[in-house]
């Protein structure tokens, strides 16, 4: 090699470059410690749009996980260290385009594993993966179907953990009777909806109303809201509308003067929400994301590394940003890291099988694979979930509650609602 | 029941309000340019994203980031005609495609100078003018009616009793009589652009802090903006207002009664309808059909 440079002159730019390259090596010291050739990781979701409020903040999380796993020595495999590094394609929230990511992300960038948010863009990618064999996450198991083994759910039962809500809420506020509810028309919206009318069900609450479901492209709230309003429910559902749907509406409850329950899968950026309408209007309000500040996530039994301090990095770099989906893809990036170094390789097939060898540590506990009744797989992790209200403007989870628990006693009410709306593996086109 | 048809007629008259804006913007500029603004939507966003710029990140008192909003978005409506429509005068194609490509820069400017989520303005007011317990109209609704009144009204009085308006509408009648008359047409095109893209411009900036403000929020507005030019008339501005309050009560009455995706399905329906019975819409003539 040194007569190489000899025989070529040892340029003052030659000398540069290399003097250069070798400082960066010995200031990095930690991530020098994962030497082997970095591993991909595919992060093929919606960056832009509408949608991108469940993209992007995922993303964010990932670069904290790589940077805190690269300084602790990478992703141990069998031939050494190795630091990971996320590949990013914005999919738009797009099955075509979602399709040109994925063969772009497996093809071009060759990425070990890709994770989506899912929904619309997945039946896009789904021939993709079948025929290159690429292991897949996804954050809504209503992608699940036994014709993609290679697709998981390891992060959240979209929609099913709405279930705890419910039942929390009828078991500490019992003279809630009555709910309406209302979603977008998609394939986010509906099988949340098929999930509440059966947590409703089973909870003893009645629905006055059919669910009101508006086109994606709305605007303006207001009809919607007094069509919701126009029964005097005890109780709003605003189902698993995107945030941009979510603030409007709670808006227009409070400019409408509801006075009851509201109830939603998700409530990002409910500071926002509170400066729209009061701290008295929101106070009570029920979801399912906590802020990862909150204490009772440093429980024994919460697998997510430092949830505390990983939420003050995140709001240090991204202030006001944290959403459902801050941490979600980071809990997956957990358990994928588990499972490639107990395999001792990245390689997709193997790290399939040793992540679904026994039950696997969910961010919120220990939790078992499923799913084969609802999606035709086991191919969902599911465990326990967290009940979340807002108490003095402040996001506390109120309750872990069991999702098999639940299922194990009134699954049979999810599978009516889910086929109602053609929402099971075997109905979906 | 009363209260529930006085809410929605409520509801009904602020969504008539803000299409309105946005559609008689449409229908000047294809009145007199002869050119179908595909980013007239974006130039809705852009107002409401003035309205974030200035109100609530740079705290101006709401009533002034508006109209600067108006006349910032005026001024993006004159770099579309002097840039964009006034090269490709006589070749209406070629102007939709060049919209289409100003509307993807305006998309991605917003991404850029904003980001990707929605943008969070504080409300400028939370008082509701109340009927009674379960009717009201809250009072940030109440100034985008007004301002749809005034401004329309504005613009009628310009268009029928100014001699600039008598120009615009010569020009939309017939540009080469209306050259021969000495009226500039050039100048005409830019007076119509200015006015329609602000129309926008302010419909975007009043309803900023009512709607989720985000890059790709002028979609919708623009596919309701075509339903209704297409009812009223191509070319017609006042089948535009009166596309609007039939199509905002039309939608607005089938999604409190009915649901939502059902109201966009009657709201194309109508389209279909005026389209078999009178091809030309309800005010349209046949020379700009």
């Amino acid at each position: 090699m040194l007569s190489k440079y000899i025989s070529k002159g040892f340029t003052r730019r030659t000398f540069l470059k290399t003097s250069a390259a070798a400082t960066a090596a010995l200031g990095l010291p930690k991530v020098a410690l994962a030497a082997g050739e970095p591993i991909k990781i595919g992060f093929l979701a919606p960056l832009t749009g509408a949608v991108a409020a469940w993209g992007k903040p995922g993303l964010d999380g990932c670069m904290i996980w790589a940077e805190r796993v690269n300084a602790a020595g990478g992703i141990m495999l069998a031939d050494g260290p190795h630091p990971v590094e996320f590949v990013a394609y914005d999919e738009e929230y797009d099955p075509a385009k979602a399709r040109t990511g994925a063969t772009k992300l497996i093809r071009e960038d060759g990425v070990s594993f890709i994770m989506m948010l899912g929904g619309d863009p997945w039946p896009g990618v789904q021939p993709v993966a079948e025929r290159t064999g690429m292991l897949f996450s996804t954050l809504l198991p209503s992608d699940l179907s036994p014709d993609t083994k290679t697709l998981l759910a390891p992060a959240e039962v979209h929609p099913i953990y709405n279930v705890t809500g419910v039942e929390w809420l009828a078991q500490n506020k019992p003279e809630l009777k009555t709910a309406v509810m209302c979603a977008q028309d998609d394939a986010l919206g509906l099988p949340s909806v098929a999930t509440y009318l059966a947590a409703f069900e089973a909870a003893g609450i009645e629905m006055l109303d059919e669910p009101l479901l508006f086109d994606p492209a709305t605007t303006d709230f207001a009809p919607v809201v007094t069509r919701l309003m126009a029964k005097n429910p005890d109780i709003i559902c605003l189902d698993t509308c995107y945030s941009d749907y979510v603030h409007p509406i709670a808006e227009q409850l409070f400019q409408q003067n509801f006075k009851g329950q509201i109830i939603s899968c998700t409530a990002d950026f409910y500071d926002q929400m509170i400066a729209k309408t009061s701290k008295e209007f929101m106070e009570g309000f029920i979801f399912q994301f906590p802020d990862f500040d909150d204490p009772a996530l440093n429980a024994e039994n919460v697998n997510f590394q430092d949830p505390n301090g990983f939420y003050a990095e995140y709001n240090t770099r991204h202030p006001g940003q944290w959403g459902a989906v801050s941490w979600e893809y980071a809990s997956i990036m957990d358990l994928w890291k588990v499972a490639a170094e107990k395999a001792g390789s990245a390689d997709p097939e193997a790290v399939l099988a040793a992540m679904k060898d026994g039950p696997g540590n969910h961010a919120f506990g220990e939790a078992e694979w499923w799913g084969e009744e609802l999606f035709g797989i086991d191919n969902a992790l599911v465990g326990d979930w967290p009940v979340v209200a807002i108490e003095n403007g402040k996001a506390v989870i109120k309750e872990f509650r069991s999702i098999p628990d639940w299922y194990s006693r009134h699954g049979d009410l999810l599978i009516k609602h889910m086929q109602a709306y053609g929402q099971m593996w075997d109905q979906r086109g | 029941m009363m209260e529930l048809l006085a809410q929605t007629g409520l509801n009904a008259v602020y969504a008539a309000s803000y299409i309105s804006l946005v559609a008689v913007g449409l229908v000047l500029i294809f009145g007199v340019m002869g050119v179908i603004n595909f980013a007239h939507g974006e130039l809705f966003m852009a107002g409401a994203y003035a309205v974030v710029a200035l109100y609530a990140d740079m705290h101006l008192p709401f009533f002034v980031a508006v109209p600067i909003g108006m006349i910032f978005v005026g001024v993006l409506g004159l770099v579309m005609e002097r840039g964009l429509f006034r090269p490709l005068k006589g070749n209406p194609l070629g102007g939709l495609v060049a919209s289409i490509g100003f509307l993807m820069i305006l998309q991605a400017l917003a991404v850029m100078g904003f980001g990707v989520r929605m943008e969070h303005i504080p409300p400028v007011t939370q008082e509701v003018w109340r009927i009674s317990d379960k009717v009201g109209l809250p009072v940030a609704r109440i100034y985008v009616i007004v301002a749809a009144v005034v401004l329309l009204s504005a613009l009628w009085y310009f268009l029928k009793r100014t001699r600039f308006g008598w120009a615009l509408r010569a020009s939309a009648q017939d540009p080469e009589a209306a050259a021969l008359q000495g009226i500039s047409i050039t100048q005409t095109a830019r007076i119509a652009m200015f006015i329609g893209a602000a129309l926008a411009g302010v419909a975007g900036a009043l309803t900023a802090p009512l709607v989720s403000v985000n890059p790709h929020m002028g979609h919708s507005v623009i596919v309701t903006a075509f339903i209704v030019i297409i009812v009223g008339g191509v070319g017609s501005l006042e089948g535009a207002i009166i596309a609007s309050v039939v199509y905002a009560f039309v939608h607005t009455f089938v999604t409190t009664f009915s649901d939502g995706v059902l109201a966009d399905i009657v709201g194309l329906m109508l389209m279909l309808v005026v389209l078999i019975v009178k091809p030309t819409g309800l005010f349209g003539s046949a020379d700009r059909a």
